[in-house]
C-alpha cells in the first residue's frame, strides 16, 4: 500500500518537472506568429494563396458572420429593385430594403472582407522572403502569387468602397495583437486610386494561363485583372482606360458569348467556367454554396414583381419567343424564385447535395457592356449601341425591350436596363445604378430616385426619396462595433 | 442517556460554530448592488447635458414631470434643444418659461412623449402608430436641406440625434418644439384663403358642423377623426367653377344642398373619410369608405404620385386625380386635411355583370406559353397566388384544355382544379374578385361535374350565401332552360356539353364598388378534385341565361341563335 503511494508520487513528480520547464523558457510571443516562422517553402505560399480563394467561398468554422457571397449579394441587390425580402429574411435585412438603416444593423459588418484582406496582405508581405529560403521557388512563381493576392485585395476594397465609400485602407499584414488597428478612413478616391495602382502592378506579374479551364476561371488571370480594371476605371470616370482594359480582354480571343440554345443555362450558370466566364468563385461538390438555402429551401429573397414583365418582358402573342436570361434562367416566373444559382437545366433544379453553382464575378458580357458605357460617355453612341446589340442578340432579347436612343442619357438608361437583364441577381444592380447616378456630381440622381419610387413600399416612399437626395445615404453605415474597436474611425454623417 | 449526551454535544458544537460565524460576519460591511443596470434614465441624460437641454429640464421641473421621466418605463421622448425652446418662446412673445401658462407647458411635455419605445426604423411617411400622451398623433417623414437629409417630425422638427437608448426608453433630439394642432378641420378650412370656395360648399351643405366637432370616442373607443380632401379655388377654376352658384348649378339637383341626397351634398360628403388617414395610410389600401353612403374612393400610387379613383374599368383606363403631397397631411385637432389638384366627383356607375374566370390570375397571365394556351397546365402551392388563398398544403392547378375537347368548352377554355376541397385541412378556398360595382347580384358558379368531389357552401365578404353547390351534380339536359333556371341551375356556357353545370348560389348585396372576397367552404369529404371554371355576378334585373360564355371568351347572345329557340 505504502509503496504504491510512493511510486505514484514519484511518477507524478517526474511528470510535473518535465512539464513545467517547457513553456517557461519559451520567449516567443503568444499573440501572433513570428515572421521567420511564416512561409518556409513555395508550397507554403501556394497553400496560402489557395487559402485566399477558399476563404471567399465560406466563412471559417467558429466565425459567426456570413459567407462573402452572401454579403456580395445583399449589398449589391437589397437596396435595388430586382429582389424582394421574404418572411425568411431577418428584420435587419428588411430594414435595409426599406432604407431604415441604423449602425447597429449587423448586415453592415465588414469583418468577412477584412479577414480575407489580411490573408492577401500576408502573402504580399511575406511571400517574397521565401525566395531566399526555398531555392526551387522562382521569381516568376512569386510574381504570379503576389498578383493574385493584390487583385483579390483590390476586388475586396473595391466592393467595400462602393458599399461604405470611405473605409480604412490597411495594406500591410496583421501578424500580432500588437499591430496598430487604429486606422482612420481613406476617401473613396484614394481607395480607388490605390486599387488602380495595385492592379497595374498585378497585371505585370499575373499569368495568362494556368493550363486548365477551371483554374483559368477560378484563379486570377491577367484578363480577370483587366476586367476589374475596367470596372474600377468606370468608377474613376476614366473612360479611355476603361476601353483599353476592355480591349485587352476582347483582343485576347479567349472569351466569347455563347449563343442561345437549350443548354445555354446549364453551360453558363449550372456548370460554370464557360468561355463566357472571366472569373468565378468556385463552389464545388466538396464546398457547397449557401444558395440552396438562400434562394430555395428558405428563400430569403425572391425576384421582385417587376422582373418578369418589366425587366425581361413577356411576348403575349408568341410565348416561344423569350429572352433566354429571363424565365427559368434568372428566375422562375410562376413563383418569382431566383433560379440562377439553384437550377441545373431550364427544367431541373439542383439538390442540396449538388448545390455547387459558382458566384459569377465577371463574365464576358460585362466587358462588352462596360465598354459600351465608356464609349457612350466618350460620345461614341454607335459603338455603344453595337455592343449592347451584341449582348442582346445572343440572348434573344425581346423586341419590346429594345430601345433606339440617340443621346447619351438615353443610352445610359438602355445600358442599365440591359445590365439588369444580363446580370440579374449577380450582386451588381445597386452598384450599377449608383455608378451612373453619381457621375458628374450626381447628374443622374433621378436614376436612383425613380428606382426607389417604383420599388419601395408606398407608405415610406416619400421618406426614402428624401433620404436618397442625401448622397451620404447611398453608402451603408460603419457597424457600431467597429467604431468601438477603432477609435480613429468616423461614422458616415448620415447615420449620426 | 448516552444518546442524550451525544446530541447535547452536537448541539453545543453547532452553537459555538454559529456564534463564531456571526462574529466573523458582523464586522465586514456587505455591499449590495442597488441597481441592476447603470444606464442613465431620460432625466439623467437631460441633466448630463445642461448646455443643450437645461430649458427642457426646467419645464419638466415646473410641471412636475421630472420625477416620472426619471423612473422606470418604456417611453419615447422627442427632446427639444435649448435653441428650439428659445425659438418657441420668442414665437409666443414670451421672455422666459415662467411667462408660459402651466397648462401649455404641461401639454408641451405630453406632446413630446409617447408611452412606447419607438425607434426611427419603424417610421413611415405617416403617423407614428401610437399617439402621444397629449393624445395627438405625430407624423414622421424626411426632408432634404442643402443636400443633407434628416428625419422630420410633424414636418417642421428635424431629428438631429436619433435613437439614444436610455434606461427607460429612447430619446430623439429635435431642433424645434413640435407644433400642436390648434384648429378643427372646419376652422382650418375657414382660415385658408385658397380653399374659400370649398369652404363655402362645406358650409352650404352643412358639413361644417361635423368637421367642427371636437374629438370624441364611441363605445368601442374608436375616435371620431375625419379625413378631408379639399380642393383649391384654382382647381375649381380650372374646372370652370368660379362661385358657389356655379357649384350649385352644376351639382345640386334638388336645389337644397342641405339634403343628404342632394348631389352637391354628396359631392362634399365624398371628400370626407372617417378615420385619421395620412397619405401613408391612404396608400396602404386600394379603396377607402367615404361619408357619401356606400361610395368609396380608390387610391393608387403611380411612381411617386398618389392618384384618386384611377381604375381600369371594362378595359378602359380612367385617369385619376393627383393628390398634392406637399400640401397634404395637415393635422387638425379632429383629423387631417389633404389637398387634391383637380376637381372630381362621385363616380356614378350602374351594376354590370362580372364573369370572373377564376384562372385569370396575374401570376398565370405572366406565363404566356400557358395562359389560355390549349393543352397547358401549371401548378401552384399556397402563397404563390396573390389573389387566391386556400387551406391545407395541397396544390391548385390551372389547366387550359386541348382544343376541340369537351372540357375546352369552358369559358376561355380553362379551369382551376382545386386539390382538393373537402372537410379537414384543405376545407376552404378564397378568391379576390375583380372590381364589382355596388348593387344586387345573382351569383352563379360553373363547374365540371366530378362524382368524387364535395358539396360546398359559399361566402361573399364573410356572409353566407343561401344555397350550396354540389360539385358532383350533373346538369339536367331534359328540362326547359327557364324551368331549370327557376330551380337554381342553368347552362352557362355557349357549348352544350353535359359535363359542365352551373349552380345559382344566392343573391349578394355589393355595398361598395371594389374588389370583394368570394369563399368556398367544403361541407363533405371528397375523393377527387373540384374543377371551377367561372363565377358569374349578374345584376338581379339582368337576364340570367343570356349571354352565354364561349370557349374562346366570346359572349354569345340569344338572337345570334347558335342554340335552338328557347321554350318560353
Amino acid at each position: 500500500m505504502k509503496i504504491n503511494i510512493f511510486k505514484i508520487s514519484f511518477v507524478l513528480l517526474v511528470v510535473m518537472i518535465l512539464q513545467s520547464c517547457d513553456d517557461y523558457l519559451d520567449l516567443k510571443p503568444e499573440d501572433g506568429t513570428v515572421r521567420q516562422e511564416f512561409y518556409q517553402t513555395k508550397e507554403d505560399v501556394q497553400a496560402a494563396v489557395i487559402g485566399i480563394y477558399d476563404a471567399m467561398l465560406n466563412q471559417p468554422a467558429g466565425v459567426n458572420d456570413r459567407p462573402l457571397t452572401d454579403y456580395l449579394f445583399m449589398w449589391g441587390e437589397m437596396r435595388a429593385d430586382m429582389v424582394l425580402a421574404t418572411e425568411y429574411a431577418s428584420n435587419d435585412e428588411r430594414d435595409i430594403t426599406r432604407f431604415n438603416i441604423l449602425d447597429t444593423n449587423p448586415i453592415t459588418t465588414w469583418s468577412a472582407f477584412y479577414r480575407i484582406i489580411n490573408f492577401c496582405n500576408t502573402v504580399i508581405e511575406l511571400a517574397p522572403g521565401v525566395l531566399e529560403k526555398d531555392p526551387t521557388f522562382t521569381q516568376e512563381q512569386l510574381d504570379s502569387y503576389v498578383a493574385e493576392a493584390l487583385t483579390i485585395r483590390a476586388y475586396l476594397y473595391f466592393t467595400l468602397t462602393r458599399t461604405f465609400r470611405d473605409v480604412p485602407l490597411k495594406l500591410d499584414a496583421t501578424l500580432t495583437d500588437q499591430d496598430n488597428f487604429q486606422i482612420p478612413k481613406s476617401s473613396q478616391q484614394e481607395i480607388l486610386e490605390q486599387i488602380a495602382l495595385d492592379l497595374k502592378e498585378a497585371e505585370g506579374k499575373a499569368k495568362e494561363n494556368y493550363g486548365s479551364p477551371a483554374a483559368n476561371k477560378g484563379r486570377i488571370t491577367k484578363y480577370a485583372i483587366n476586367a476589374l480594371q475596367a470596372d474600377v476605371y468606370l468608377w474613376l470616370e476614366d473612360y479611355n482606360s476603361t476601353v483599353q482594359a476592355c480591349n485587352k480582354v476582347i483582343n485576347s480571343g479567349n472569351y466569347a458569348l455563347i449563343p442561345a440554345n437549350n443548354s445555354w443555362f446549364n453551360i453558363v450558370f449550372a456548370e460554370g467556367n464557360s468561355t463566357e466566364s472571366i472569373f468565378e468563385l468556385q463552389y464545388s461538390l466538396n464546398n457547397l454554396n449557401p444558395f440552396y438555402d438562400m434562394f430555395f429551401e428558405r428563400p430569403r429573397y425572391t425576384a421582385s414583381a417587376r422582373v418578369t414583365e418589366e425587366v425581361f418582358g413577356v411576348n403575349f402573342q408568341d410565348p416561344t419567343k423569350k429572352d433566354i436570361r429571363g424565365d427559368r434562367a434568372s428566375l422562375v416566373a410562376i413563383n418569382n424564385y431566383i433560379y440562377k444559382y439553384i437550377g441545373l437545366t431550364t427544367n431541373e433544379r439542383k439538390s442540396r447535395a449538388t448545390s455547387d453553382t459558382h458566384w459569377f464575378v465577371y463574365r464576358y458580357a460585362d466587358i462588352l457592356l462596360m465598354k459600351a458605357e465608356a464609349l457612350n460617355q466618350m460620345g461614341d453612341n454607335e459603338g455603344a449601341l453595337a455592343l449592347i446589340g451584341q449582348v442582346r442578340e445572343r440572348a434573344t432579347a425581346l423586341d419590346q425591350t429594345e430601345r433606339n436612343p440617340s443621346d447619351t442619357e438615353g443610352i445610359t438608361d438602355y445600358i442599365l436596363e440591359e445590365r439588369a437583364r444580363e446580370f440579374a441577381f449577380e450582386g451588381k444592380r445597386w452598384f450599377d445604378v449608383l455608378r451612373n447616378a453619381k457621375r458628374n456630381n450626381y447628374e443622374r440622381i433621378d436614376l436612383l430616385l425613380s428606382m426607389a419610387a417604383y420599388s419601395v413600399p408606398s407608405d415610406i416612399q416619400q421618406s426614402v426619396l428624401a433620404k436618397l437626395e442625401d448622397s451620404n445615404s447611398h453608402y451603408l453605415p460603419i457597424y457600431f462595433y467597429e467604431l468601438y474597436a477603432n477609435k480613429a474611425l468616423e461614422q458616415n454623417p448620415f447615420y449620426e | 442517556m448516552i444518546q442524550k449526551l451525544k446530541s447535547w454535544g452536537i448541539f453545543k458544537s453547532i452553537l459555538v460554530l454559529g456564534i463564531f460565524g456571526l462574529i466573523l460576519h458582523s464586522c465586514s460591511q456587505q455591499e449590495y448592488a442597488e441597481r441592476t443596470d447603470t444606464q442613465v434614465n431620460m432625466l439623467g441624460y437631460i441633466e448630463n447635458d445642461p448646455d443643450q437641454f437645461s430649458l427642457f429640464l426646467e419645464i419638466l421641473k415646473i410641471t412636475g414631470n421630472d420625477v416620472f421621466v426619471g423612473t422606470y418605463g418604456t417611453y419615447t421622448l422627442f427632446l427639444p434643444t435649448n435653441d428650439a425652446i428659445d425659438e418657441y418662446l420668442t414665437s409666443r412673445g414670451a421672455s422666459s418659461i415662467q411667462d408660459v401658462s402651466m397648462e401649455d407647458l404641461e401639454d408641451l411635455v405630453r406632446l413630446h412623449l409617447i408611452e412606447q419605445k419607438i425607434n426611427t426604423s419603424s417610421f413611415t411617411d405617416g403617423k407614428i402608430p401610437t399617439s402621444t400622451m397629449y393624445g395627438e398623433f405625430l407624423t414622421t417623414g424626411a426632408k432634404n436641406e442643402n443636400g443633407e437629409t434628416k428625419i422630420t417630425v410633424n414636418k417642421v422638427a428635424r431629428i438631429i440625434k436619433a435613437n439614444i437608448e436610455v434606461g427607460n426608453g429612447i430619446i430623439h433630439v429635435i431642433d424645434k418644439v413640435l407644433p400642436k394642432a390648434t384648429q378643427t378641420l372646419a376652422q382650418m378650412l375657414d382660415s385658408r384663403e385658397d380653399l374659400s370656395l370649398f369652404n363655402e360648399a362645406v358650409v352650404a351643405t352643412g358639413w361644417n358642423a361635423p368637421l367642427n366637432e371636437p374629438l370624441t370616442y364611441d363605445s368601442d373607443s374608436v375616435p371620431s377623426y375625419l379625413t378631408v380632401f379639399a380642393q383649391t379655388n384654382t382647381a375649381f377654376e380650372n374646372a370652370g367653377i368660379n362661385s358657389l352658384q356655379d357649384l350649385k348649378d352644376r351639382y345640386s339637383h334638388t336645389g337644397n344642398p342641405m339634403d343628404p341626397d342632394d348631389s352637391l351634398n354628396l359631392f362634399v360628403a365624398y371628400r370626407i373619410l372617417p378615420g385619421l388617414k395620412y397619405v401613408a395610410d391612404l396608400v396602404t389600401s386600394p379603396s377607402h369608405i367615404t361619408k357619401a353612403p356606400s361610395e368609396v374612393i380608390g387610391v393608387r400610387v403611380k411612381k411617386d404620385t398618389v392618384l384618386l379613383n384611377e381604375e381600369t374599368f371594362n378595359g378602359q383606363l380612367e385617369r385619376g386625380i393627383p393628390l398634392d403631397r406637399e400640401k397634404s397631411d395637415v393635422t387638425a385637432t379632429n383629423g387631417v386635411l389633404h389637398i387634391v389638384k383637380e376637381n372630381f366627383n362621385v363616380k356614378v356607375r350602374f351594376p354590370t355583370p362580372v364573369y370572373f374566370d377564376v384562372g385569370d390570375q396575374p401570376e398565370i397571365r405572366q406565363l404566356p406559353s400557358i395562359f389560355r394556351r390549349p393543352g397547358n397546365e401549371v401548378t401552384f402551392y399556397p402563397g404563390e397566388l396573390q389573389n387566391i388563398r386556400w387551406g391545407g398544403g395541397l396544390y391548385v392547378k390551372y389547366v387550359a384544355h386541348t382544343a376541340g375537347s369537351r372540357e375546352a368548352q369552358a369559358y376561355w377554355g380553362d379551369w382551376l382544379e382545386i386539390q382538393r376541397l373537402r372537410t379537414g385541412s384543405s376545407s376552404w378556398i378564397e378568391f379576390d374578385t375583380p372590381v364589382i360595382i355596388k348593387g344586387q347580384y345573382k351569383v352563379w358558379i360553373t363547374y365540371r361535374t366530378n362524382g368524387r368531389a364535395s358539396v360546398a357552401q359559399a361566402k361573399f365578404d364573410g356572409e353566407l350565401l343561401s344555397r350550396t353547390v354540389d360539385f358532383r351534380e350533373y346538369r339536367n339536359t331534359e328540362l326547359p332552360p327557364r324551368v331549370y333556371e327557376s330551380q337554381g341551375y342553368k347552362q352557362s356556357l355557349a357549348g352544350d356539353t353535359w359535363i359542365y353545370n352551373s349552380r345559382f348560389m344566392g343573391i349578394v348585396d355589393v355595398e361598395t364598388t371594389g374588389r370583394h372576397v368570394f369563399r368556398l367552404e367544403a361541407l363533405t369529404g371528397a375523393g377527387g378534385p373540384s374543377w371551377i371554371d367561372v363565377i358569374e355576378f349578374r345584376p338581379v334585373e339582368m337576364d340570367q341565361l343570356w349571354p352565354k360564355l364561349g370557349g374562346d371568351g366570346e359572349l354569345v347572345y340569344e338572337n345570334e341563335g347558335e342554340e335552338p329557340a328557347e321554350g318560353e
